[in-house]
């Protein structure tokens, strides 16, 4: 541990994790601040000016959809019901207490933040499809709640008296600039979101959300912060809605089309990442309006047509929205040479041939033991995947888990590092009870994990990639990304870091899926098949890596079906075969066990190997 | 707030459209009156699930323009001609009030607007034109409407909270009339949308027992109905002598109509009242069926009675449709009122026709077009109409037609004798 200490480049506090200086992010939004403003000082005509007020309402709630369904995947199709319940918080606190929406926007928010937590509880417990569907409920559910509860249509009352003190203003501008002032606010919650682990965490579960958990990311929890944020956001714009519209009804608010415009800002101007909902609202509603307005009295209808047939092109050219678009033909355009030079000598990674690898005795034989498994069971119906398994693996050792296909070795690891429930059974790491902890917590304790299919965030760099799994060892996001950085020196990839993870080959996802599990600094190491699908070279390498990752001190234990590099790796093995331990020993005498034989090739090859 | 808005209204004149440069600098004629066109607005939906009754709207809109230009425009002005500037509601509220900003900000030389059919709308909209002082006139029922203090929103229709008085009172000494016996027991079923909710808010709350009726039974259900036999099982077992019946969606009323049909409680036989625009269209006739429909009676804001016989004529010669019906009636109205206040204010200056509107006080003109009033024309210090009343209209043999109040009446109603 102490070698890699040592200088770090770009390691600093001073960088950021774009690795572009610090406060980079903040021109743009400076640029479109006074661009904004210039545009409301030269705006005279009272219409423009609504459509001035309308474009940052909407961004703002395309904002706050793309903080939960943006960054985490989980797409929401009723962010109409946080909207709406903001914009009757605001009327009825105005309408029946008297209370001016300067402090009803407040209210607003709140009443989003705490929908957000009722509706996110227990609405977490579904994913993929049956989220998105049972989010769409809750909207319509609320419309037919306010309607039944008599607010059919409230509309805020004209206080000539001190309009000012109740957001009442005959210059329209006003609006514009509350509304302007609302959605740099989302931008900003949303670009420190973007660029700390709150987003990198949101990003790791839309990846994987097992892996995740399995980095040692408390899935649930973040996910209810990011749901308690954008609803928030999303109920403080839906009382400004109120106040701009000045009358509310239950269609208007907690209706299919304002949970839709949500999510086609979004999806218009760029998924995840948080200017795209500005763009789309500053394309698609002005271009809504011209529509309408030029077309609307003429060929009535015509307009949605218009609308309809331009959304579906965008979708099927710039999928993820215009903003990625951009970028990726930018990229592209200057980015072609020097990702090659920034790649090509680096492509094998220093130091890590077998030549360098350091000198390893196996653990001592009194180390202590690190891990003690007993009589581990689990049942899908009538199929005994794993059976009555026990084992122990020492400190400082490599541990081998082999057998064939369908024996379950993948499921145990889940059991190990609870992604998966035991039916039965003890597991103590470190002297602690870690039967039935969540995937998280295990890794907290200090397991890590990698995974036999690497999913890799294409559109992060290699480094983004690998302080997903530091957050769990470190406080704050800057010790995170020094610790990333050790991490890929530790695998040989220091070199690598700025790459984007998608133009990956198959051995570098492989180094950064051990880099990812190496940043939380784990005690425990589980390995599920690294080796598999490499090249007899990049195999060598890999067992160079995983022989220094232990000889730094960390245990491992590692599945894998190439019994040729495995016998050079483990100190010991353990068989398992339809669930059950099979045999457990070094190397040698397993691989002349007939049992393992027979297991892996037949009963013929069995009888080959007494003769 | 006036001062405010000045500077700024004064720049959209400057850089207004070619239409009203023209008025302003254009063949220097000297008197004040020298318009060669004066503007008035409607905002309809006329796309999105309301198109229909926005292009009823103007419809009546256009006819009566086409009537007032014929008949040599606006005397007080020279004989200026009216111009309509129709704008799309679309389908929220949102739309709505954009369409209103647009409307008073790139049209400034507009003196007086109509819409926009959902009191929804019309609620957002004149939130714009009362702020640009511009005299709106509405057909929607909302109390709301003109509750808010406004001083330019005009509302032609009996406001929802009447309505519903009228309508029981009315229908029971229709009966009462008809039969002998005044009902004693009634039965509600309606859905939970804006104005059935409003309209029987009163009459739920004691209102029906004052009118010494006894509630048997009392549903109402989110549209849109999988099945009605549940509740007209119940209506069946509950025997009332009448049923307020107040579905919003066509397919609600036909579930509704086609189980009490199945039931034997239809033709009449159980008396059902209903109120609102979409019980009188030619859809509901196509949907239903002339059976379904017929006796069915039901209060409304507008109908053409006696006397519009050669408007309804010339409306369907001209449009093709089948009758003549509240929505374009009321515009036809609405704009017959402009006329009379834009003839009062003896300028093409929304201020002035405004002021005219608020002053107006007219017999025998527009008037004719809506209900009660004696014909007058005269709006009260909230903008509603003076003396306004309701029309209940009955399906007779496949048409809907006008049988109270006597006045307008075409036929006479009918109620099955028990």
């Amino acid at each position: 541990m102490q070698r890699q200490s040592a200088d770090i480049p770009g390691a600093s506090p001073e960088h950021t994790n774009q690795g572009k200086p610090a406060k980079a992010w903040l021109w743009p939004l400076i640029g479109f601040t006074i661009g904004y403003l210039a545009l409301v000082a030269v705006v005279r005509n009272q219409y423009y000016q609504l459509m001035l007020t309308l474009v940052p309402v909407w961004a703002t709630l395309g904002i706050s959809w793309n903080i939960l369904s943006g960054y985490s995947g989980l797409v929401s199709f009723g962010h109409a019901a946080f909207f709406g319940l903001g914009a009757y918080t605001l009327t009825i606190l105005f309408v029946s207490f008297g209370i001016t929406p300067w402090i009803g926007i407040f209210g607003a928010g709140a009443v989003g933040a705490l929908a957000g937590l009722v509706i996110g509880y227990p609405t977490f417990r579904l994913r993929g499809h049956y989220f998105a569907l049972s989010m769409l409920a809750y909207p319509l559910a609320l419309l037919y709640v306010f309607e039944w509860l008599g607010y059919q249509e409230v509309s805020l009352p004209m206080r000539r008296d001190a309009p000012a003190a109740y957001m009442q203003f005959s210059d329209n501008r006003v609006y514009t600039l509350i509304a302007l002032a609302m959605m740099i606010a989302a931008l900003l919650v949303s670009l420190r979101i973007e660029r700390s682990r709150f987003g990198m965490s949101l990003l790791a579960i839309k990846q994987n959300e097992i892996a995740a958990e399995a980095a040692g990311i408390d899935t649930f929890s973040w996910k209810l912060k990011a749901i308690v944020v954008s609803g928030m956001i999303a109920g403080a714009i839906g009382g400004f809605y109120a106040v701009v519209l000045l009358v509310v009804t239950p269609p208007s608010v907690f209706g299919m089309l304002t949970s839709a415009q949500a999510l086609i800002m979004a999806l218009f101007g760029g998924v995840g990442a948080a200017w795209g909902p500005v763009i789309g609202a500053a394309v698609l509603i002005p271009l809504t309006e011209i529509l309408h307005a030029e077309l609307g009295d003429k060929l009535p209808g015509i307009q949605g047509v218009v609308l309809g047939v331009s959304i579906i092109l965008i979708i099927l050219f710039a999928p993820e929205g215009i903003l990625w678009k951009v970028r990726d033909m930018l990229r592209r355009r200057r980015g072609t040479d020097d990702r090659t030079t920034s790649a090509g000598p680096r492509l094998a990674p220093p130091d890590v041939g077998t030549s360098a690898v350091p000198a390893r005795a196996g653990p001592r034989a009194d180390a202590p033991v690190m891990l003690e498994v007993q009589g581990l069971s689990k049942s899908y119906g009538g199929l005994k995947a794993v059976q009555n398994v026990s084992f122990v693996v020492r400190e400082g050792e490599i541990l081998g888990i082999i057998g064939p296909n369908g024996a379950g070795k993948t499921t145990l690891f889940n059991l190990l590092n609870g992604i998966t429930r035991a039916d039965v059974g003890k597991v103590r790491f470190a002297g602690q009870d870690i039967f039935g902890l969540s995937a998280n917590s295990i890794c907290r304790l200090g397991i890590g994990r990698t995974f036999q299919v690497v999913r890799p965030f294409p559109r992060l760099t290699v480094l983004e990639n690998v302080v997903i799994g530091a957050f769990v060892a470190t406080r704050s996001d800057d010790e995170a990304y020094v610790q990333a950085r050790k991490a890929l020196v530790r695998v040989g990839m220091e070199g690598d870091a700025d790459l984007l993870a998608g133009g990956l080959t198959t051995k570098q996802l492989r180094l950064l899926e051990l880099a990812r599990a190496l940043a939380g600094d784990p005690k425990l190491l589980l390995l599920d098949e690294t080796l598999a699908g490499l090249g007899s070279d990049a195999v060598e390498d890999m067992l160079g890596v995983i022989r220094r990752v232990a000889a730094d001190g960390t245990t491992i234990v590692i599945i894998e079906h190439t019994m040729h590099a495995m016998v050079r790796l483990a100190d010991r093995f353990v068989v398992l075969d339809h669930g059950t331990v099979l045999a457990e020993g070094a190397p040698e005498a397993v691989t002349r066990d007939p049992g393992v034989i027979e297991a892996y090739l037949g009963k013929k090859w069995s009888a080959h190997a007494r003769a | 707030m006036t001062r405010l808005l000045k500077p700024s209204r004064r720049t959209v004149l400057q850089t207004g459209l070619a239409g009203s440069a023209a008025i302003a600098f254009g063949p220097s004629r000297l008197a004040l009156a020298q318009v060669q066109e004066v503007k008035v607005a409607l905002i309809a939906p006329l796309s999105g699930p309301w198109a229909r009754q926005g292009a009823l709207k103007k419809m009546g809109a256009d006819l009566a323009i086409k009537h007032i230009n014929a008949e040599g425009g606006i005397k007080s002005l020279g004989g200026a001609k009216l111009k309509l500037v129709v704008m799309d509601a679309g389908d929220s509220a949102e739309k709505a009030k954009n369409a209103a900003q647009r409307l008073v900000s790139s049209e400034p030389d507009v003196v007086a607007g109509v819409g926009s059919w959902l009191s929804s709308f019309s609620l957002a909209i004149t939130e714009v034109t009362e702020r640009a002082e511009l005299p709106w006139l509405t057909l929607s029922y909302s109390d709301q409407l003109t509750l808010r203090g406004f001083k330019n929103v005009f509302q032609t229709s009996l406001p929802a909270s009447f309505m519903a008085g009228e309508t029981m009172t009315t229908a029971l000494n229709l009966a009462e009339k008809e039969t002998g016996k005044r009902p004693k027991t009634i039965s509600v079923i309606n859905d939970n949308t804006a104005s059935p909710v409003a309209f029987t808010k009163d009459l739920r709350a004691g209102g029906l027992e004052k009118m010494g009726l006894k509630v048997v039974s009392d549903d109402v259900f989110t549209p849109p109905l999988a099945d009605a036999t549940p509740l007209v099982q119940k209506l069946r077992s509950a025997r009332p002598e009448l049923l307020l019946m107040l579905p919003t969606a066509l397919s609600d009323y036909k579930l509704l109509l086609e189980k009490m049909n199945e039931f034997g409680l239809s033709k009449g036989r159980l008396p059902v009242v209903s109120n609102g625009a979409p019980l009188g269209t030619p859809e509901i006739l196509n949907l239903l069926g002339k059976d379904l429909l017929e006796g069915l009676i039901f209060s409304i804001a507008n109908w053409p009675g006696k006397g519009q016989e050669m408007l309804e004529e010339e409306f369907k010669k001209e449009t093709g449709e089948p009758w003549l019906s509240q929505d374009p009636l009321c515009s036809y109205g609405h704009i017959m009122v402009m006329r009379e206040a834009i003839e009062l204010a003896g300028k093409a200056d929304r201020k002035a026709v405004g002021d005219a509107m608020r002053k107006l006080d007219t017999k025998g003109g527009s008037g004719r077009f809506f209900p009660g009033g004696n014909g007058g024309m005269k709006f009260d210090e909230k903008g509603r109409r003076v003396g306004a009343e309701i029309v209940f209209v009955q399906w007779q043999g496949g048409v809907p037609v006008t049988v109270f109040p006597e006045a307008a009446a075409v036929k006479k109603p009918i109620w099955v004798k028990k």
